[in-house]
């Protein structure tokens, strides 16, 4: 959501000619301004001062000798780097295949729904009502090799021995994150579509547009936003993901955030993981950059 | 989390500090960082505490906070003292693995208690963020064998009080797997897709030196190439890398899993579950560790920490240790006690020939630490 509003918001602001409400605009965003500066920029800068450690030994927050011992660590192993590549690539391909799976529930909703809207988007937001770390267990009864899909298959005689390759490797992490990324995908691209007004669509069909026209002519380009906006939402957190990829990854199915997070909570290597984590953010700093290149949300938005 | 870090990653302004910070760091600080070997204080008499043993159990008021593995918070891990320190309230903070206890310790975590196991005693020391042990205050220290107490001492001091301990061997379904006499069933390609290792650098490479007769207190680079090279290969044969008991008991009682490196406990509880389980004799000999308790350095609720400590060696603690959780206590009257023919087949008490062969855990050094633990994120990485 919040990339979305960003996406909307920014240009319209740099254009406003000085205001009275300036003041109130400054006010308002304090708040947020203050919090983000503390729990957020605060943390980084000491993640990213840590990063420039030699080890954990000495007080903490004590002046030390910075050196680049972690970054040429993290830099010579070819696995890392290799790993960083997998991570993107399986977000590209989670941000890709939620994305699109959203896409007909956020139409469904916005156009065809009518009254009974609000009672199916409540009903897409149930699952938020229990804990991520249940939602990715349940997924484990699914594939386990006693699990659902098995039993079922087992029982109806389409296979005889259970299939192994369904839980613990990347495609179960792609599963179970497609999963869990649909809903929250489906809201930037509601959002967008909420703007469209709806008498374009009898406009287009009064002008003879057939409904696949409509949709490629009219609603898509309005959408388009919103569909960015889902797809980085989703892009971003997911290269750096970890819980996931922890329980139903096995050791095939590690990410790069499984590295990060070893180093914290199972090697005492702040360093090195600080070390990492900066090399994490840049890489998908950039490859945003990119993504913002090849898509130019600005022309999307067509203002 | 989620999105404010898309936030941050959209401004130029994230990079900008972190070259900020970059500079500041090149530009200050010549001096390295403090070390604090220095052995530390001995134990205060803090005026905030209640005078020394004179004050009856049921008067003494105050708090303490205990840093533990998740599941030793429940009362019958601490049941002496709850039952004799009515007034004092205990709370609980959790760390699930030893680099998490350490990394709380050392991040300035106030618990006033914490719960390290051998391999990881070393550091506490050197970073100076344990207090010493006075034994002379614990009534039910002459319960625990010398053999023990010993493991609680570091550069010649008591840091440490021991508490719980078992085997590390491996653990196998008999109806899938006819036998196991070494460390190297773990690399078996027979059982392709059915191995379980422990998701820890350090147990990796103290399963490589058992099984190649090194000094694992003295590996070498090439050595440590060849445990990752080793391992790399490894984890194609397994199932998964379990992370906690449940999960491994969890994934050999269904069958997913059929051969484990694994503690005792997995396999009193799976005995108990009535899973056929075997648990290994390795020629090389089985690995043992132990758990101890230790006081923050500096701590102004010492002496209660201590009375705290010393109730934990109580016979009511310890006997639910073993009956429910199936480990070692170091109170060598509970251990003298065990009748129950599960429990003792899973202490191995009628067999000491295997205790004779087992191998103890040694402490590891940083920069141990460090290698060990960076290898087995690379063999992960490289997956």
């Amino acid at each position: 959501m919040t990339a979305g509003a960003d996406v909307q918001q920014r240009p319209a602001n740099a254009r406003r000619p000085p205001d009275p409400r300036r003041r109130s605009f400054w006010l308002l965003s304090l708040p947020s301004t203050v919090a983000l500066a503390l729990f957020l920029v605060v943390p980084l800068l000491l993640m990213a001062a840590l990063s420039f450690r030699a080890d954990l030994s000495g007080q903490l927050l004590a002046p030390f000798a910075p050196t680049l011992k972690q970054y040429q660590a993290a830099f010579a192993s070819e696995g890392y780097w290799r790993l960083l590549g997998t991570s993107a690539l399986i977000a590209l391909g989670v941000a890709a295949i939620s994305t699109l799976l959203a896409y007909p529930i956020a139409f469904f909703l916005a156009f065809r729904a009518g009254r009974r809207a609000t009672i199916y988007l409540i009903l897409l937001l149930v699952p938020f009502w229990t804990s991520y770390l249940l939602r990715v267990m349940a997924w484990k009864l699914m594939l386990g090799s006693e699990g659902v899909i098995n039993s079922v298959l087992l029982g109806t005689g389409i296979i005889q021995t259970p299939l192994d390759a369904l839980l613990y490797n990347r495609g179960a992490v792609v599963v179970t994150l497609v999963y869990v990324w649909i809903p929250f995908a489906t809201l930037p691209i509601l959002a967008a579509m909420g703007r469209i007004d709806d008498r374009l669509h009898d406009a287009a069909a009064d002008l003879y547009a057939s409904p696949w026209q409509q949709l490629r002519r009219v609603t898509l380009p309005l959408s388009l936003p919103g569909v960015v906006a889902a797809f980085f939402m989703v892009f971003i957190p997911t290269v750096g993901e970890y819980v996931t990829p922890l329980l139903v990854g096995g050791p095939s199915g590690t990410m790069f955030g499984n590295i990060i997070q070893d180093f914290f909570t199972r090697a005492a290597n702040w360093p090195l993981g600080s070390a990492l984590s900066m090399v994490m953010l840049g890489a998908t700093l950039a490859l945003v950059m990119v993504g913002f290149r090849v898509v130019q949300p600005r022309r999307l938005i067509g203002r | 989390m989620r999105p404010t870090e898309s936030r941050l990653l959209r401004g130029s302004a994230g990079l900008a500090a972190i070259l900020l910070v970059a500079a500041a760091c090149t530009g200050g600080a010549s001096t390295g960082p403090t070390s604090g070997s220095e052995a530390t204080p001995p134990p205060s008499e803090a005026a905030a505490t209640p005078p020394p043993t004179d004050t009856p159990p049921d008067q003494v008021t105050g708090s303490l906070n205990v840093l533990d593995w998740s599941g030793y918070d429940q009362e019958i891990f601490w049941q002496d003292f709850k039952n004799k320190y009515k007034n004092v309230t205990v709370t609980f903070d959790f760390g699930n693995s030893d680099a998490e206890q350490y990394t709380k310790m050392k991040a300035g975590s106030q618990a006033d208690i914490f719960h390290p196991y051998t391999g990881w005693l070393q550091f506490y020391v050197d970073e100076g963020l344990v207090a010493e042990i006075d034994t002379s205050k614990l009534k039910n220290w002459d319960k625990v064998p010398d053999s023990f107490k010993k493991i609680g001492q570091i550069n010649g001091k008591q840091y440490f009080v021991p508490w719980d301990w078992g085997f590390t061997s491996i653990l196998y379904r008999t109806d899938k797997v006819s036998s196991v006499d070494s460390w190297s069933a773990l690399f078996d390609t027979k059982y392709k897709g059915h191995i379980s290792m422990w998701d820890d650098g350090p147990a990796a490479v103290t399963v490589s030196s058992y099984i190649h007769g090194w000094d694992e207190t003295a590996i070498t680079d090439a050595q440590l190439a060849q445990v990752k090279t080793e391992w790399t290969d490894q984890a194609k044969l397994d199932k998964t890398y379990w992370g906690g008991e449940p999960d491994l008991v969890q994934s050999m009682a269904s069958g997913d899993v059929w051969l484990a490196y694994a503690w005792q406990g997995a396999y009193a509880t799976l005995l108990g579950q009535g899973v056929p389980v075997a648990y290994a004799n390795p020629k090389e000999g089985r690995n043992s560790w132990v758990g101890v308790y230790g006081i923050r350095a500096n701590d102004p609720n010492y002496d209660l920490a201590l009375r705290f400590l010393d109730e934990k060696l109580g016979t009511l603690t310890g006997n639910n240790l073993v009956t429910n959780y199936y480990y070692g206590s170091s109170n060598g009257e509970v251990m003298a006690g065990i009748t129950d023919p599960t429990l003792k087949t899973a202490f191995s008490i009628d067999d000491p020939s295997i205790l004779q062969k087992t191998n103890f855990t040694p402490n590891l050094t940083a920069a141990q630490r460090d290698a060990w633990t960076a290898m087995w994120t690379e063999v992960k990485a490289s997956q």
